[in-house]
C-alpha cells in the first residue's frame, strides 16, 4: 500500500493538469469558432459570397450554407466555452475543421486565389495575398483541440462537470 | 455556476447529478442557432410585390436601366461604401454617363448593399433618387463624399441632408428614406447578385461576362484599361 500512494498522487496530478489543457482546448477552438462566427453574422451578403467563392457547392446552396454557418459556429463556439457536451462539441468542430481544411486546400490545389473568408472577408483576392498554408495549419491545430476533447473531454471550469 | 466546480470530481454533496442545467443551455443555445439562421436566409430572400424604383427591373438583377433597348449590356455590381468602387467611379464614371447619354449601351446600375447598415442606408436613398429621375447623379454625388466604410457617418439625416445638397427634392427623399420604401428591393438585388455569384464590389459584366480586373493585364481602374474593355464590345 505504502507503494500505490505516490502512483495514485501522480495520476492525480497528471489528471489534473490534463483538465487545464482541456480548458485550454475549450477556449481555444470555442473562442475562434465564436469570434468568426460573431464577425460575421452582420454581413450574410459576404459569408455567402465567401462560401460561393470556393466554387465547391452549387450556387444557392453555398449562398445557404453561407447564411447559416456563422450562426452554427457561434452555438459550437457557446458550447465549447461553457463546457456543455464538450466530448461532442469537441467531435463536431474538429470535423468541421477537417471539413474547412479540405475546401481550403482545394482551393489552393485547383489555383483559386481567395480569402478562406473565416473571420469575415473572403472572395477573390490577389494571388500574391493567399495565405493557405497559415490557414490550413491553424485549422489543424483547432482540429486537435477538438479530438483531444473528444479523447478526454473532462475539462477545468465546465459545466458538464455539474452533477457527475 | 462555475463556483461548484472543482475539478476532477471527488464527490461530496454539491455534486448531485445536475443534467437539468446543461440540458438548458444546450436547449438555449440550439434555439439561438435555428432562429438566427432561419431568420438569415428568410430576411435574404428576393420576395415577389417589391416596391422598385423607376427603371428598376426585375430581369436585370433588380438594378436600375438606363437604354434598355441598347446593346451591349453592362451591369455594375457596386456597393456606395466600397473604395474600389468609388476609385472606378472617379475614373471612369464619367464616361459610364457618356454611354448612357449618347447611347451605346445599356447600363444596368446593381446597388448591393453588403458593407453594413450604411451601405443599406446610402442604397436604400439610391431608389428615392431613382424616384426624382437623378439616379446616377446621386450615385457620382455619394462617391464623391463617401467615407471611411462603417465609420457611421451615414446616418438616415446625413444620407437625407446629402440628398438635399445635390437638389433633391428634401421632402420627398426624406420621407421616401425615413419608411424605408426600398428596403426590400435592395434585398432582392442583393438575392439576384447572390444567383448571379457576384462575389465581390466592384464587379462588372458585359453581355454576361464578368470582367476581371487585374487579371491577364486588364486594369479597369485606369481610362485606358476600361476604354479597352468596352472596345472588346464593340464600344469606341
Amino acid at each position: 500500500m505504502t507503494e500505490l500512494n505516490p502512483a495514485v498522487s501522480t495520476a492525480q496530478k497528471s489528471q489534473a493538469l490534463l483538465s487545464w489543457v482541456g480548458l485550454f482546448a475549450r477556449l481555444a477552438l470555442g473562442g475562434v469558432l465564436f469570434a468568426a462566427g460573431a464577425i460575421k453574422i452582420p454581413y450574410p451578403y459576404k459569408a455567402a459570397a465567401a462560401m460561393r467563392a470556393y466554387e465547391l457547392l452549387p450556387n444557392n446552396l453555398a449562398s445557404f450554407f453561407g447564411y447559416i454557418l456563422p450562426w452554427f459556429e457561434v452555438g459550437l463556439g457557446l458550447l465549447l466555452i461553457l463546457g456543455v457536451a464538450t466530448r461532442l462539441s469537441g467531435l463536431i468542430g474538429a470535423l468541421l475543421m477537417l471539413l474547412f481544411i479540405g475546401a481550403i486546400a482545394s482551393a489552393w490545389a485547383r489555383g483559386l486565389s481567395i480569402d478562406c473568408g473565416c473571420f469575415g472577408g473572403g472572395g477573390e483576392i490577389d494571388p500574391s495575398q493567399t495565405r493557405y498554408l497559415e490557414e490550413i495549419i491553424r485549422d489543424i491545430g483547432l482540429a486537435l483541440c477538438g479530438f483531444y476533447l473528444y479523447l478526454r473531454p473532462h475539462s477545468r471550469f465546465a459545466l458538464d462537470n455539474r452533477g457527475k | 455556476m462555475a463556483s461548484k466546480n472543482r475539478g476532477p470530481q471527488r464527490g461530496g454533496r454539491d455534486n448531485q447529478p445536475d443534467p437539468i442545467t446543461r440540458w438548458i443551455v444546450i436547449g438555449m443555445v440550439a434555439l439561438v442557432v435555428v432562429i438566427g439562421a432561419i431568420f438569415t436566409v428568410v430576411s435574404n430572400r428576393s420576395a415577389e410585390n417589391v416596391a422598385l424604383p423607376p427603371g428598376a427591373s426585375k430581369d436585370d438583377g433588380y438594378g436600375i436601366v438606363f437604354n434598355a433597348d441598347k446593346t451591349p449590356t453592362i451591369n455594375i455590381w457596386e456597393d456606395f461604401q466600397c473604395p474600389s468602387c468609388k476609385r472606378f467611379e472617379d475614373i471612369n464614371g464619367g464616361r459610364i454617363s457618356e454611354l448612357i447619354t449618347q447611347g451605346k449601351a445599356k447600363v444596368v446600375f446593381n446597388t448591393l448593399s453588403f458593407l453594413g447598415p450604411e451601405s443599406v442606408l446610402a442604397g436604400m436613398g439610391g431608389g428615392c433618387a431613382a424616384d426624382q429621375g437623378k439616379f446616377v447623379e446621386y450615385k457620382k454625388f455619394l462617391y464623391q463624399n463617401q467615407q471611411q466604410e462603417g465609420s457611421g457617418t451615414w446616418t438616415k439625416q446625413y444620407v437625407i441632408s446629402m440628398a438635399a445638397a445635390m437638389g433633391l427634392d428634401e421632402n420627398k427623399f426624406a420621407t421616401c428614406l425615413n419608411t424605408e420604401k426600398y428596403k426590400k428591393w435592395l434585398t432582392n438585388v442583393s438575392a439576384a447578385g447572390g444567383a448571379a455569384n457576384i462575389n465581390g464590389t466592384p464587379t462588372y459584366v458585359i453581355n454576361g461576362e464578368v470582367i476581371e480586373s487585374d487579371d491577364q493585364g486588364v486594369n479597369y481602374y485606369t481610362a485606358e484599361g476600361f476604354n479597352a474593355q468596352l472596345a472588346r464590345f464593340g464600344i469606341n
